[in-house]
Parts: structure tokens; sequence; C-alpha cells
């Protein structure tokens, strides 16, 4: 009903309505129906279909390699992962990818934005050295750095030789092992943060610093009084992303280690590609996939009420 | 006007006689992973096309391993594709792909020319689903050089390895050289690794498709391998070791002994190899009181059951499976044949002498479990292996994480 009033005080306002609309004769409400509807179409048929299905698929037992037909099982695959610790274990690396990845990233986004925003006479070798691991397909990037972190003939280990340390053998252990795919991540997705935190940055008024100059107020101060306060909307922008595709971290890890050694750095996304690539149990795989969706609409839902409290 | 129909009616015979030909074409497309050599299959193939007229046949490449083979054709398949007609198969997954109803079952066919663990791979409940392409099977490669200069045989157990091993790398004094190297990744091949210590214990995996696993057994098969990594005679980084690394390293030189497959011994023997006319290959060592065991190796042609050209593609596959092409491939392309006959033909010996002691080896090769639900398993033992390696879990660890998931899966 709402929507209605809102709509005939909107056409109010305008009276002059388009002549195809006077000539097909559509009320406000369904003209809104009718120009909505094709997005909605698409919309429906691209994301909410696929979902649906994923929770449907997810209450059979559907494994292409038992020659079985599919049979409805209803919670019986979700009963499954409670039990299965390699779930547990790759959702709890999922989870401290996140924790250590996204402020990572944060961090060094900002600073290279900042690095970015300086007064450079020509600015684009900057810009363009931000864009570079921006524009690396993932699983490129996990290939060059399972190179680089490579025991015997990988650069890092080369580096600490040099320095008079002893080389790690990177893969050979969870913790080294989680820590190599950890900086590789840090490095492929804080250009993406800094990109958008130097736009925001950029709508940053100079005025403003140069009244702080005027009062007094140091750089230091500037930057937490107005910088940061200012940056607060592009870096909530940020993270929702950068939450988001790290709770669906694939490549990278599944190029460095494959999830090893054991399966002590396989993230929740390549346990899913598992089970339905490798192992085609499509209905365990949906029900872990429908569990991922949970996971991100949770984060995301979560963000949006931060911004909507900010405001 | 007259001159005109005939210029009519020539170019309708033109068009028609070289339509006709199109019309009866069959065109088959036949995928062969990129490391197995599809040049020298092509020339088979060409002597197919040449006796078989209507039929054209192209070869798709791709997937250098067999995880990344699998993986591609799992994709295919699972979207009921119709462009393949033919596919090569690791040893592993003819069982895997009849239970999908992805590949028909070749009938008619009579299997007892084949050595029998062939046979055995590509019948399931009866009917027979893929036919033997070429066999294989893990050996023990040596540095020959360096045994007769210390004196040493050819070791018949992991203990003697050992102790061979550690004489020469002492005496060598060259900070390089390995004393054995395996598969460590986790990889299909690291399956195998776990496998070899196992069964030379003369226990079985499954009995009749279900699990019959011996724990004990288990936990001194990784031991063994854990023993390798930690008193250095293997690398420390083994658990980063596949297949392709083993041969690299030993064909440069620096590793005594070494675990791998039969194509390792071409490439030893070629121009960029540094160890060639220094090569030995003999029988795996066997554990303290046991036989040697290895792993049963080889690929499969199957037809895929999305195929709109059933017929043709059946008697292709039974034209690459035949006697003729199997000593056709065995003598260009060193791939060990599936009949034990050609093992001792003049020209097979002729061309690579060492077939000649390969098929006992082959003959005792022994299948990995044969089951629709391979990945699983074998992905359960791989990284098993890879985290005992590694030092993430314990031997005994290790055998109780492989117990319990292999009693879900081969339920």
């Amino acid at each position: 009903m709402a929507t209605t009033t809102s709509l005939k005080i909107s056409a109010d306002a305008e009276p002059r309505q388009a002549a195809w609309v006077r000539w097909l004769d559509l009320s406000d409400r369904s003209l809104a129906i009718l120009l909505l509807a094709p997005a909605a179409l698409l919309l429906a048929l691209i994301i909410v279909y696929p979902v649906c299905r994923l929770a449907y698929t997810s209450f059979f037992s559907l494994s292409l390699t038992s020659g079985l037909p599919a049979e409805f099982v209803g919670f019986e695959n979700y009963q499954l992962m409670i039990d299965d610790p390699v779930f547990w274990e790759t959702t709890w690396n999922t989870v401290l990818i996140t924790l250590i990845t996204v402020p990572g990233a944060l961090i060094v986004g900002l600073g290279l934005a900042l690095m970015a925003n300086l007064p450079f006479r020509t600015q684009w070798p900057v810009r363009l050295s931000l864009l570079i691991p921006w524009a690396l397909p993932l699983s490129f990037a996990g290939l060059i750095f399972a190179w680089f972190f490579h025991s015997e003939y990988g650069v890092v280990n080369d580096i600490l030789n040099r320095v008079g340390l002893p080389g790690i053998i990177w893969f050979n252990s969870p913790n080294w092992a989680f820590a190599a795919i950890c900086l590789t991540i840090i490095w492929k997705t804080s250009s993406f943060m800094a990109l958008i935190i130097l736009a925001g940055l950029q709508t940053i008024p100079r005025s403003l610093y140069e009244a702080a100059d005027v009062d007094g107020a140091g750089r230091f101060r500037q930057f937490f009084e107005i910088t940061l306060p200012l940056l607060k909307p592009s870096i909530v922008v940020a993270l929702i992303f950068r939450t988001i595709t790290s709770l669906q971290t694939f490549d990278i890890p599944y190029m460095m280690t494959g999830g090893g050694p054991g399966t002590s750095t396989a993230t929740l996304a390549m346990y899913i590609h598992q089970n339905t690539v490798s192992f085609l149990d499509l209905g365990y795989g949906s029900a872990l996939a429908v569990v991922m969706f949970a996971l991100s609409m949770c984060v995301t839902a979560v963000y949006l009420r931060m911004i909507r409290t900010k405001e | 006007m007259n001159r005109n129909i005939r210029a009519a009616a020539l170019a309708c015979a033109t068009i028609v006689s070289f339509a006709a030909p199109a019309l009866a074409d069959t065109e088959l497309k036949i995928y062969i992973s990129s490391q197995h050599q599809p040049n020298i299959w092509r020339k088979a193939i060409d002597q197919y096309e040449a006796k078989t007229p209507g039929v054209k046949v192209t070869i798709e490449t791709g997937g250098n391993t067999s995880e990344a083979q699998a993986q591609y054709l799992n994709t295919v398949m699972s979207a009921k594709d119709p462009s393949l007609d033919v596919l090569i198969l690791d040893v592993i997954r003819p069982a895997q792909f009849a239970a999908a109803g992805w590949t028909s079952d070749v009938e008619g066919k009579d299997l007892s020319s084949y050595l029998p663990a062939y046979a055995e791979a590509n019948t399931v409940g009866g009917k027979t689903v893929a036919l033997p392409a070429f066999a294989d099977a893990q050996f023990l490669y040596y540095r020959k050089d360096l045994l007769d200069k210390y004196g040493i045989q050819p070791p018949k157990s992991w203990d003697e390895l050992k102790t061979a091993a550690k004489t020469i790398t002492d005496g060598e004094k060259n900070p390089n050289l390995q004393g054995l190297s395996f598969q460590g990744k986790a990889i299909e091949g690291a399956v195998c690794t776990f496998l070899l210590p196992y069964w030379s214990q003369g226990k079985a995996l499954t009995n009749n498709g279900r699990l019959s696993f011996d724990h004990d057994a288990a936990v001194k098969s990784l031991a063994l391998w854990k023993s390798f990594a930690d008193d250095g005679t293997a690398k420390k980084n083994i658990a980063e070791v596949a297949t392709d690394d083993t041969r690299k390293e030993f064909q440069a030189g620096n590793v005594v002994f070494a675990v791998n497959w039969s194509y390792a011994w071409a490439q030893s023997q070629g121009a960029e190899s540094a160890v060639a006319g220094k090569v030995g290959v003999a029988r795996l060592p066997a554990m303290a009181g046991g036989e040697s065991a290895t792993c049963l190796g080889g690929w499969e042609w199957g037809v895929s059951a999305f195929s709109a050209h059933q017929d043709e593609a059946k008697k292709l596959v039974a034209y690459l499976s035949s006697p003729e092409v199997s000593k056709f491939m065995a003598i260009n392309a060193s791939l060990l044949p599936t009949y034990a006959d050609l093992y001792k033909d003049g020209d097979v010996t002729k061309a690579a002498p060492w077939f000649a002691d390969a098929l006992q080896v082959v003959e005792t090769a022994k299948p990995r479990p044969v089951t629709p639900r391979y990945n699983e398993v074998s992905e359960t033992i791989r990284t098993t292996v890879n985290a005992v390696l590694a030092g993430v879990s314990t031997p005994e660890e290790g055998a109780s994480q492989i117990e319990s998931r292999l009693k879900r899966i081969l339920r």
C-alpha cells in the first residue's frame, strides 16, 4: 500500500507521462512492475534459482560414482558434516585465513593508497604497480608464489640464505605453509583494497587539510581526525568485498600446497571442489556449499548493519 | 543453351562427388593425455585410417597428470558431452567410469589373451568396460656404476637398500647425492608409496570390494618411509617430491636409488641424461621376511557412452588394443605391452632389451583397489602419506586415519 502512495506522490510531482504510457493506459504501479520485471527475472534466473537448486540437492544422496539414483535423505548430509573432522578443519582454516589476511590486506592496502595519493609529479607508475597484482589471475599468483617458496629453487629461501638465515621447507610444515599462503593472499589482495581506498581518499576535499594546517594540527592528527573518519565508508566497502572473497579462498592454496601437508592448509572451498568434482558426491558437496553460502550471508549482514549504525 | 545445361550438370556432379564421401565419413575424436606420446599414437591411427575408409580420427590432448586428466574427463562426462568418442583412462578408473554410466560395455571380446591383471582391471560385474592400451609397473632404478664401484648387489630388502645407500653416499662425499627418491607429495604416486611395503608384508587392502585393513602393516609401511626421511636416506623435503621430480633428480645424477614407473627408463637413456648407460632396473625391495610387491599401472581405452558413433568407436578401440598396435607402441614409444608373448618378441627386445626382464615384474604387480569410489580411497591414502612424511601425523595416527576413513568409503 505504502509503495503505491509514494509512487502516486512522485507521479504527481511529474505530471507529464510519456506518450506510450498513456497509450498503454498503465497505472504507475503496473508500469513499475513492468520496468522491473526483466531485471527481477534475470536475477531470479542467475541467482535465486541456482541457490534454491543447491539447497534442494543438499537434501539428496546424489553420488555419480555409486550408480544409484538420487534418493531423498533429509538432513543426512548435514549430519555427516557435523561428524566430519575434515569439514571442521577446512572451515577453521578458512576462518583463520580470513582473520589474518583481511586485516593484513587492509593495513597494507591503506599504506599503498596513502602512498599513491602523495603528490608525485607523475602518478601513473605508482597506480600501474597497484593494478598489476590486482589484475593477475589468482591461480597464476598461486603458481608464481609456489615457486618463490620452493625449498630448493625458491627465491625466498635464497634471500634467507644470503642474509645468513637457514632456508625453510615451507610446504613441509603446516604453520610455514599457512604463513606462505597468507603472505601471498595479502600481496594479491591488498592492491584491490588500495584501489578502493584511493578512490575514497580523492573525495576528501583539500580545504579540510588546509583548514587543519591553519589550526596547527600535525600530519598525525590530520590523519586520525580527517582522513580515517572520512575514509570509513570506502574501508567498509573494501572489507565487505575482501571478507566474502576470503571466505571463498580456493585458487592460491590450491596452486601452492594443494591443501597439504596432509589437509592442514585446505579451505572449505577446496573441500567443496574435492567432493563435487573429484568424488562426484553432489549431495554432500551441495550441503557444504549451502554452509559456505550461509556463512557469507551472515558476514554481509553484519557489515551492512555496521554501515547502518555508522550513518 | 546446350552448353549451359552441360555446365549445370557438371556442377551438380561435382557437388555430389564431393558431398558423397563427406556424408559417409565418420569423425571420431579420441582423448589421449599429453604425457602418453599422442604423436606416436597418431602414427598407429594413420594406419587405421588408411585401411578403414570412411573413418577420420582426430586426437584431443590435455592433462599431464592422472589427476588433471581425470578432472577434465569428469567435467566433460558429467555434462554428457558427446564430443569425445574414445578416452584413455588410468587403470584405476574404468570401474568408476562404468559405475557412473560414462563408458559403454565392449561386448563379445575375449580378454584371455591379455595379461590377467589387465583383463581383471577392465572387467566390472562380469562385463568388459574398457580394453587395455598399455601396461606399466613401478621398478627400482639404481646407479649401476655406483653399485659396481662399491661392490654392492641391487638390494632385495628395504633394510639392505638403506645400508647400501649409506655406504655409497658416505663414500661419494657429494652433498647433492641422495640415497633414495620416492613420491611423498599428495599425488596418485603416494598411494603406491604406501601400498608397496604394505603389500610386501602379505597384506591386502580390500577383499572382494570390502576393506581388509591390517593396522600393524600400515604402521610399518608409513614408519618405513618416515625413517628414510628422518635418517637422511631421502631428502628432508621428500613430502614435496612428485613422480617427475624423482625422474629429473635421478636423470641429473643426484640419486642412487629411485622408485619410478617404466617411462623414466627411456628418458634416463636420452641425450639429456647425465646417467645414460649407468642405469640398472630391478624389482622393488621387500620388507624383511616379506615378498617384493609393486603397483600395477597402465592405461585403458574406453568408449564414451555419449558418443554418437558407438560401433565405429568400438572398432577403433579393438584396433588400438590389438597385439599389432601393442607391438608398434612397444617398439616406437617404449610402452610396455599387455600381451605376454610380446615381451619375448625379437623386434621388441631389440628396441628395448630390458623388456625381457619387465614381464615378471608386470605379472606380479598388484592392482590398487577396484572400486567406483577410488578417488576417495586415493585421496585418503595420499594425504595421509604426505602428512606423515611432513611430520604432521605419526605413523600410528596415519594408519588409524586411513583405517577410519576407508571404513566409511568402502562400507
